[in-house]
């Protein structure tokens, strides 16, 4: 276990978001159960007034969650120097077998909890609990999730020791590595670059026509959603290969480091805004006709969508820019 | 309408001192009228009228207000009803200032600011322009007759102007119910009649009015419309007096 501050801090954020996660899963359950609007009974009215807390609660631990996963990858690039053959956060998440399962799950809770937040947001617009099923069936699902992602947590920082020799991330993202993130880093160019300017492109698209009409809703997070996959594999198959101006070095997180100005957080943070505002404008599609919410979740899908298209935006046009402007020109 | 169903108020509720304030009160209020809640003190009526206007929320129980949904920002196209004893704390505010207008037993006016400003007070939330509000707590200064004391500070008034003001203030934001309690506690008898006066020439204006009081001034006046009969916490009777 290395003490660093960082390292103490997401324990921390992990035992808190894991400990506050179960006891609002706990009032999930007996709100799922026990729900009647229609009975004034002192159990029915103690639970209106609980809702009340646990959803003031979970929306100040699950705003700490979304951060929590940029500080994990900041700590696992903080901590690579420690360890012989680690060149960036990619050697340091190797150095025991739970550093990719933690963050694979941080990058799964992030989605779930960014979406909680905007099922919970639009709930509490509403006057009379309208989303108040689907908001704690969403959180019973996180609950687990969050422990989950807890425990991984602990048992990968128990593991990392100093000194260990890890995988330098020339290996693990190269053409020649078995498994998946070779896979990624395999993915032909000219192909990918389709992909990925045409999935933004239908994004664009969709979001400008359901951001004027206000159809269409499903088309776009559906649409935002797949390019976020693709955009991701993106900058594994190509786009990290014009930053780092050298046409075999595929991985994803020497972007966050110093050289290239930190520029790999811009990246994912506007990668992983744009998407959690497109899945939630899918989420909420299904409620625009709740009659306290008739006029509420329209708009507020409205400013999803601008969220969504402000944030591709802004990582298309830095990919493109540094595609015209690199000196690496890929054949 | 104010439709109270199964209302119940337990303070220390599960502790060994626990005690029901208001014990399963089911009533229905009519609206333009004057309705009095009448009992000995302890029986209940302050908690029940502060359930009622939103300030505190029953054990168990609802609360329908009926007809008054119009006056609600956040209201559905179409809903006539609201069911306030299950609404989240910010939509209470709306509702308490929109639909009801408080008169207390002490006042409870802000001392060290002028009597238009104490009128105009609770107006501020309400996103309305100031210059609109400002001439609409004049007006109702002038209707009460106390115009003159306008920029004067609450401490100076004598009892029955600050009675005024007070009730001016309730009517700020032109509530569709004024909720009373105890409103001759610190008049005398003349101040008194004076108040049933104007309480009666609001019902006039087609507003609701709800008062606590076991002052017989207020509950012998002929211009009410029913009186309720309160006893630890339950009602005992409830009588039209038309
Ligand atoms: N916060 C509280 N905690 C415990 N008991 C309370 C609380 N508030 C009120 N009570 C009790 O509830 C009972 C009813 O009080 P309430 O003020 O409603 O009576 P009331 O009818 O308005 O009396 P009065 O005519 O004297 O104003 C009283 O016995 C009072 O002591
Ligand atoms: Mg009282």
């Amino acid at each position: 276990m290395i003490l660093q501050p960082a390292v103490l801090a997401l324990l921390l954020i992990a035992l808190l978001v894991a400990g506050m996660g179960i006891y609002a899963g706990y009032y999930g359950m007996r709100i799922l159960g026990q729900w009647d609007p229609a009975s004034g009974s002192e159990g029915q009215l103690e639970l209106e007034r609980r809702t009340y807390l646990v959803s003031t609660i979970m929306s100040y631990i699950l705003s700490f969650e979304l951060m929590s996963l940029f500080l994990f990858i900041y700590t696992a690039d903080e901590l690579h120097p420690l360890f012989t053959g680690a060149m960036c956060a990619a050697g340091t998440l190797a150095v025991n077998s739970f550093g990719y399962p933690a963050l694979i799950i941080k990058v799964v809770n992030f989605l779930l909890a960014g979406v909680w937040l905007i099922v919970n947001y639009a709930d509490n617009r509403g006057y009379d609990y309208p989303l108040i099923k689907v908001k704690y069936e969403l959180l019973n699902l996180l609950v687990p999730l969050l422990v989950l992602e807890g425990v991984l947590l602990f048992a990968y920082f128990a593991g990392v020791k100093p000194d260990i020799i890890t995988s330098c991330c020339g290996s693990l993202f190269s053409h020649e590595s078995s498994g998946f993130s070779g896979d990624l880093a395999m993915l032909p160019h000219l192909p990918m670059q389709i992909a990925f300017f045409s999935g933004m492109a239908v994004t664009g698209a969709s979001g400008l026509f359901f951001y004027i009409r206000g159809r269409a809703g499903y088309l776009f997070s559906i649409s935002s959603t797949v390019t976020f996959l693709v955009a991701v594999a993106s900058v594994l198959s190509f786009i990290c290969l014009y930053f780092y101006e050298l046409p075999t070095h595929h991985c994803p997180f020497c972007l966050l480091q110093k050289e290239y100005g930190y520029i790999g957080y811009f990246l994912y943070a506007t990668l992983f805004g744009g998407v959690v505002a497109g899945i939630g404008t899918g989420v909420l599609m299904p409620f625009r006709k709740v009659g306290s919410l008739i006029r509420i979740i329209p708009a507020i899908q409205r400013r999803l969508v601008l969220v969504t298209l402000c944030c591709y935006l802004l990582f298309t046009l830095i990919t493109g820019w540094k595609m015209v402007f690199s000196a690496l020109t890929l054949g | 309408m104010i439709e109270l169903s199964n209302l119940t108020k337990s303070f220390n509720s599960g502790q060994p001192n626990q005690f029901t304030a208001v014990d399963n009160v089911t009533l229905a209020i009519n609206p333009q009228q004057i309705t009095v809640l009448k009992g000995p003190s302890g029986s209940g009526k302050t908690s029940l009228l502060s359930m009622i206007g939103c300030m505190a929320r029953p054990t168990s129980g609802r609360i329908f207000l009926r007809g008054v949904a119009a006056a609600l920002p956040f209201r559905q196209d179409g809903a006539d009803a609201v069911e306030i004893t299950s609404l989240p704390e910010r939509f209470l505010n709306e509702i308490r200032r929109s639909t009801f207008g408080f008169i207390f037993q002490q006042f409870n006016l802000v001392k060290g600011i002028s009597v238009l400003e104490n009128v105009m007070l609770p107006a501020y939330p309400t996103g309305e322009g100031r210059a609109e509000f400002r001439a609409r707590a004049v007006s109702l200064l002038e209707q009460f007759s106390i115009a003159r004391l306008a920029s004067q500070r609450v401490e100076l008034l004598s009892g029955g102007e600050l009675q005024r003001v007070a009730i001016a203030r309730a009517l700020i934001n032109n509530p569709s119910i004024i909720i009373a309690d105890e409103p001759t506690a610190h008049l005398d008898s003349k101040l008194s009649h004076e108040f049933m006066e104007i309480v009666g020439r609001l019902k006039g204006e087609g507003k609701s009015v709800l008062i606590a009081s076991h002052d017989p001034i207020v509950f012998d006046s002929p211009l009410i419309d029913t009186l309720v009969e309160m006893r630890d916490g339950a009602i005992v009777a409830s009588r039209s007096c038309r």
